[in-house]
Parts: structure tokens; sequence; C-alpha cells
């Protein structure tokens, strides 16, 4: 079904609504995709941003993100992925191999990183599924990337009609744009809902939401945000107003313990810059004659990552100018900064995670420019490295406070 | 061999040293054309329509990764590894890209090539070339540079072709247009940069000598296939980057080549080996520890020779490229060969993941090799991701052991030679056992 309204006795087969339910989605992800692959609908996984999710909801698949487990023990990636990889990826090998993403009909992946293009193949190569697209995303926003993605976007297309048996045609396509986009343009409004002193929703319940969405049909999650945004905005008992006020950039965090252990010692985060948050609903879709150009040009050019390479205009010299070049890479997060009043930024990246590694000096060198004091975390995607994380927030926590 | 002079574990080939002399010797004409105002590149590995685009445009063309492994030989990564390390880069990064990163920082900060530096150092850049082919680092390291560098990157685009989408109807030739329209907007940039045109009929030339080059380059390798192996793994790395550097005129290349093609056809003809009494054939995977090479000399005292190393840094299987007349075009066209060429094997039996693994199956038996060495680099995911499935693959199909021996390219704290040696004697006993395995297994060595 691609439509903007539904049904509220079709969605989740849970009572509750908005935060105690997507607490429960939160906690069984599978439940409500399962339900829906038992009354016959196919679930397709993704991994990271770049998969474009119109396309399946245009053709009535249901879109399902593979996440990591931080709190399982990896036991089996071992045999395919070594430990000097980015450990989220080598948790989600480590989940398929389980078998726990065997309910999945197929998987759609892209090259949203080395390790992420090699985990798609290899994947494909050890479960096997009746379904598997890699879209091999360009790395620039040269003028012939951005037909080049086109054209992935194209063989995207043919595989998936012949998966399917349907003809992905222009008209569902620009359906399922629109209630994408709908989805995108709420989540700018739940976040809207942390510019208040003291924020209306903590860093937390919004991870959950976010959490909440790739687990459910673009449709249900609409739903889900609606039923969110209106009991925050009417609830008494929401966050403490806290000295801190925290935006947190980085790698993937699709567990609360690290948002949560920063609420628990005096931060709000009230903004993020990573791809299960504001990275991945930020920008909308064009909508375009043709809907493919629309979606390669958001999918390429309008996602802000660090895994695409922009480069400065250059002066009349033809020189760079290095402050030029931060604030066309990282200028976006001043206006986060002050549109959520932000008083200290979190740099966390996984460890081997190069895309977010070798930004880490410029984007302390533009912090800094800007009067914002930041901290760099690495991490390994496990709860044990809390405790002494725990540590160093709290002293920043203590400097910025 | 004068009386007392001892004697050496590894026959080099003769032909190897101007080779090696060719790509030392671009560091200092880097450095002679930037005092005479001439441009300056630094370059990732481009799999040559760069290259020969910049060679066309008059522009001296250097190589940090090249220089990482410089670096590492002559013991001055520490220095570079320990600044980029102080500017806040995760240490987990590139070796490469940790050296470079480091060695910019200090000639911003003394606003000239440190004194220290190896081979007459990298002069200043007037543009950086990246690749967004293979890992992230060959294009965020050049970014990154933009703390200490005012230089402009150009990142030129290449796909990954190597997976089963490539061979739906219709992605190669999109796959070629793309590289084609990489390279015209290549030549865009630089000629606004640079303010000048560049020279068509040059480059048409360059790119033939660089197609010619490759050829010949493959056939010295073929020659490797023969009992006992004329050249070591250690030649082959002191050749290979006069090819995948561009070090100098693909014309004078092509016939440094051919001096080695006629040496190595001689020891081959005569039964000569580069190690004297070959007892173990070896592949090699991936890059190998710069600062000890020497390790593989105490090998080959055992009668270890490497005949054989990753494709990744072999030149393309030969294409007849005669019906392909627009320059960029031929030049696309074998850059694709290089994407694709090694992984018909993989792609002829459905293994998706064997596009990057698949070709040392290939490679150990055409090679006949008794053992792989895998290099595990603690820095570089590339070299290391699929070096698991490598070792499964050759151990199920092929009864060919592994060894595997965790280091880095450029750091030397995190190699151990000694107990490399120690885990290479005890697997002399594993690869003889699986000698008798294969045999009995009815394989053809």
């Amino acid at each position: 079904m691609v439509t903007g309204k539904i049904n509220h006795t079709e969605i989740l087969s849970v009572a509750e609504a908005g935060l105690s339910k997507t607490k429960q989605i939160y906690q069984d992800r599978t439940r409500r995709v399962k339900e829906l692959k038992a009354e016959g609908k196919k679930v397709i996984g993704y991994l990271d941003i770049y998969p474009v999710l119109e396309m399946l909801t245009a053709l009535d698949l249901v879109p399902y993100r593979i996440l990591g487990d931080m709190r399982e023990p990896i036991t089996k990636a071992d045999t395919c992925l070594p430990t000097v990889v980015c450990p989220f990826l080598r948790s989600v090998m480590d989940l398929g191999l389980k078998g726990k993403y065997n309910f999945l009909d197929g998987v759609v992946m892209a090259h949203g990183c080395e390790v992420s293009e090699k985990t798609a193949h290899i994947w494909r190569t050890y479960l096997n599924p009746s379904y598997a697209h890699f879209i091999d995303t360009p790395h620039t926003t040269h003028a012939a990337a951005q037909r080049q993605h086109k054209e992935l976007l194209k063989d995207f297309k043919r595989t998936l009609e012949s998966f399917t048996g349907k003809e992905l045609s222009i008209e569902k396509l620009k359906e399922a744009i629109k209630i994408h986009n709908e989805q995108r343009a709420l989540v700018r409004e739940l976040y809207d809902l942390k510019k208040p002193d003291p924020p209306l929703i903590s860093g937390v319940e919004t991870l959950q939401v976010m959490v909440a969405l790739a687990s459910l049909p673009v449709a249900e999650g609409n739903e889900l945000l609606r039923q969110v945004i209106s009991e925050v905005k009417q609830r008494k008992d929401g966050p403490a107003k806290k000295p801190a006020r925290l935006l947190v950039w980085g790698s993937i965090i699709d567990d609360i313990a690290l948002i949560d252990m920063m609420e628990s010692i005096g931060a709000d985060v009230v903004m993020d810059d990573t791809v299960l948050g504001s990275r991945a609903y930020f920008s909308p879709v064009a909508l375009t004659a043709d809907p493919l150009d629309g979606l390669a040009h958001r999918y390429l050019v309008e996602l802000k990552s660090p895994r695409t390479f922009r480069e400065t205009v250059l002066s009349e010299t033809k020189r760079k100018d290095y402050m030029t070049d931060l604030e066309n890479r990282f200028g976006y997060l001043k206006d986060y900064a002050r549109e959520w009043k932000v008083n200290g930024v979190i740099l966390q990246a996984l460890r081997y995670c190069d895309i977010h590694g070798y930004e880490v000096p410029g984007l302390k060198d533009y912090l800094a420019s800007i009067g914002l004091p930041s901290i760099y975390l690495e991490h390994d995607y496990s709860e044990a490295a809390l405790a002494q994380l725990r540590t160093r927030v709290q002293a920043f926590l203590e400097v910025i406070s | 061999m004068a009386d007392g002079e001892k004697k050496r574990a590894i026959n080099r080939l003769k032909t190897m040293y101007p080779l090696r002399a060719l790509v030392d010797g671009m560091y200092e004409r880097a450095v002679e054309a930037s005092k005479e105002g001439k441009p300056v590149a630094w370059c990732m590995v481009n799999w040559w329509g760069g290259d020969a685009v910049l060679r066309a445009m008059e522009v001296a063309a250097i190589y940090p990764e090249d220089y990482g492994a410089v670096c590492a030989a002559f013991g001055t990564a520490p220095t570079y590894l320990a600044q980029s390390d102080s500017d806040g880069f995760p240490s987990h990064m590139c070796g490469y890209a940790r050296n470079c990163l480091g060695y910019a920082a200090r000639m911003k900060d003394l606003g000239e090539i440190p004194p220290e530096a190896p081979m007459g150092g990298m002069p200043k850049p007037t543009l950086l070339l990246s690749s967004g082919y293979f890992c992230d680092t060959r294009y965020k390291w050049f970014q990154a540079l933009g703390r200490y560098l005012d230089a402009p990157v150009w990142v030129l685009e290449m796909p990954h072709p190597g997976v089963k989408e490539s061979r739906m109807e219709g992605v190669r030739e999109h796959n070629i247009k793309f590289l084609v329209e990489e390279l015209r907007e290549f030549i865009a940039f630089l000629e606004n940069l640079l303010g000048k045109k560049m020279d068509r009929d040059r480059l048409a030339e360059i790119i033939d000598d660089t197609i010619e080059m490759n050829r010949v380059w493959h056939e010295v390798n073929e020659l490797r296939k023969a009992r006992p192996c004329p050249m070591h793994s250690r030649d082959f790395w002191s050749s290979m980057p006069a090819s995948l550097y561009m070090a100098a005129d693909p014309k004078v290349t092509a016939d440094l080549y051919r001096q080695m093609y006629d040496e190595a056809k001689s020891m081959v003809d005569n039964h000569i080996g580069a190690v004297e009494e070959e007892k173990y054939r070896l592949a090699f995977a991936e890059l190998p520890p710069w600062h000890s090479l020497g390790f593989f000399n105490q090998l080959a005292e055992r009668g270890w020779n490497f005949v054989i190393e990753s494709w990744a840094y072999h030149p393309p299987k030969p294409i007849d490229l005669s019906k392909v007349s627009d320059p960029l075009e031929r030049v696309a066209n074998l850059t694709y060969q290089y994407f694709s060429g090694y992984f018909e094997d993989a792609f002829n039996t459905g293994d998706w993941w064997g596009y990057f693994a698949h070709p040392y199956l290939e490679f150990v038996r055409e090679y006949q090799c008794d053992g792989i060495m895998l290099h595990p680099l603690l820095t570089c995911r590339t070299a290391t991701n699929h070096l698991m499935v490598v070792q499964d693959q050759l151990m199920t199909k092929l009864k060919v052991p592994s060894l595997i021996i965790e280091g880095d390219i450029v750091d030397l704290n995190l190699f151990d030679p000694a107990d490399a040696l120690r885990k290479a004697e005890t697997f002399e006993e594993t690869m003889s056992h699986y000698q008798k395995v294969r045999k009995e297994a009815g394989l053809a060595w």
C-alpha cells in the first residue's frame, strides 16, 4: 500500500500509542514485519542510508533496516570479517550468520563505505538471499557521477521488477516519494521538539523513535510519528533542564546505551548528525518529472555524509582555503548548533571507521572556529567500553557547563 | 662471487634495478620541476587514465602511497606517524595516509621539504589527484590534507564493477561511459587550473604506450609460472611501481620491462630460479612489510620462493583494444579490464564475494603454490577484508594452506619478524602435509 493515510486498526498489533509503542518496537524490532510477512508481504533488508527506499515502497515491498546488536557477543562473524574492520558491520554479519535476519526476503545494500560494500558481497555469498542488489553509489557529486547514479538506479529498478514481477511505474514512484518525504517532514517536526530548553523529548526517546521508524513500513512509521509528536507536545513529564545541550556527530548509534550514559550525567542530547538520526531524514527528495532524477540527486548530492566528497570552490588564485573548505563541509552543523542551542559537541566514531576518522581534526578545527567545544570518542560498539567513555564525557561536561 | 662474499639468498634480477631507479628518481625530478615553477601533482594510484592526462599536460606526478613505502624502508616513517597521531588522526587509519599527513604537517611547519625526507622528499603540490576506487582512505586522506596544503583535490571516480550487477546487460557500457566522462571532467578541471590546453595527440601516444607497457609487464609475470620461478616477489615489488605509478614515460618503462622479460626468459630456459633450491612456492597477499623486507631473505635461505602476489598490484590481463579508436575510451577500457578481468572465474562460478578473493584461487592454481602468506594489515581494511575468505577458499577448493602474519606496511611496531619466522618454520610441515593431500586428491601439483 502506497498512501499517506492509513487506518489506525491496520497498524501495530500493540495497544498503546506513541512513546510506549515506540519503546516496544525498539525492544522487539522484528515483530511487526514478521506479522506483515505472515500476511504475504515481502520484507527487504537494507543497510545504511544509500539504498533508495522509495523504490521498495513503490513496489509494496517493506523496507527493514539491518542493524547490529552491541549487546550480543560476536561469535560467528570472525569466519568472514576480520577484527580490524567496523565492529558494527561485524555485528551485522554476525547476526546474519546466526539466522537473526532469516525472515528477510531479500537485501539491498550500497557503497556506503568500503567495508559496507564488502559486507554486501559477503552477505550474498554466505547467506544466499533470494534477492540481493548492490548499488555502487559514486563518491563525488561530479556531473558524470550524478548521471552514473541514475543509471545505477535504473539497474536497481530492473532487478526489483524482475524479483516482484511488477512494473515500477512513474506514478507509483512519485506516490512513494511523497510518503517518504512526509516522513522526513515529520522527523523534522519531531526534532523541532528538542529545540526548547529543556527539550520536550530526550535523546534516548528520539533514538527509540528512529529505530522504530527503521523497523516499520513508511506509512505506519508516519502514523507513529504523528502519535509521538502529539503525545510529546501534551505531556508534562518531559526531560529536565540540564546544563549541557549536546550535538552528537559521527558513526551509527543504534543502541540507546551511549546516549543514555550522556543524559544520565547532566546532558541533554538535543541534536545529532548520525545515520540513524537527522542525517538520514533531513534532506527531502525533489519531485521531478522523471522521479529517478530527484532520487539520484537526493541520495548522492543532498545527503550530507562524509563518505561523499565535495570539493570547495577555489579562490581567485585557484588555491583552496582551509576554513572555506571546512565551512563548505560542516557549515550545516553551525546551523544545527544555533537552532538547537547546542553548547558542546561529542564527536564519536566506531573504531576502524575511516570515513569519520579522517574528519576528526578538521571538524574539531571548525567547531573551535565557531566557539563550540568538542571531544572525540572512539569506541568499539560494545557496552564494556561505556565506563571509560563515561569518565571522559563527565570531564567534558564539567568544562562546558 | 668474490672469495668470502656471502652468497645472496635471492637471485635478484639485474633488470630490476633500472626500473626501481626510475621510480626512485621521480621524487628528485618532481623537486626539480617544482623549482622550475612547473606544476606538481600528488597522486593516488589511478590505473593510468589520470596519469596519462597529467603526463600529457606536463605535470610532474608523485605518489604518496609509494612514498609511504619509501619512508618505511628508510626509517623516517615513525616521525611522520607520530606527527599525525599528535594532530588527532586516529592511529588505526592507513599507515601510508598517516605518514603523508605527518609529512605534510611537518613541511607546513618548516615551510620547506623536511631535511630528513628520503629521496629528496615530495615538493609542495599544485594539485592532488585522488581516486574513488578501492578504499575510502584514498579520497578522505587527500581531503584531510587541506589542513596543511592549499592544493585543490580532484577525485577521479571509478566504478566497482566486480559484482553480480556488473554482468547485467548494458552495465559495462555505462561504466565505461562513466570512466570516460570522468576523465573529460578531469581534463576540463586541469585545463582551467593550469590555464592551458591539453595536447590530445600526445595524450593518445601516452595511452598507447601505457597499454603496451602493461602488456609486456604481464608477459614478464607469466614467465614466473616456470619451475623454478625466475623472479621473487621482492623483485616484483621493486618493479611494479614503474607501471602502477607511471613513474616515467611509459615508452621508456616498456623498454625496461622488455629487458626484464629477456633476462627472466633466459633464466627459465636455463632452469635458474630466484631461490637456489626452490622447496616451497608461495603466494603473498597483500602488501608486504616494507620496513622488514630482509625477512624474505631468511625465508629464501630455507627454500621459500614467493612466485606470485595479489592481483591488485599486477597489470590488467591483456585485452584487444584495436577496435577502440578514442584514446580516452581506450584507457577507460584498460582500467575497466584491470577492475574486472581477474574476476571472470568468480563470475562464472557465481562467487560474488570472490570477486575480490577469487583471483588468488586462479593464481595459486596456475603458479602451483604450496602455500600463501597472508599479511593482514592492522591499518588497512582493503588489504585485510577478504583474507579470511581467501584462506577458506584456498583450503576448501585447492588444499593449499595459509600462513597468517599480522603487521603493517609502514608501522614497524606492528610487525614482529622473529615471531613470524618461528611461525614460518612450523608452516613448512603444514605445506609438506598438503603437498601429499593434493597429490592424493589428484591435483596437478
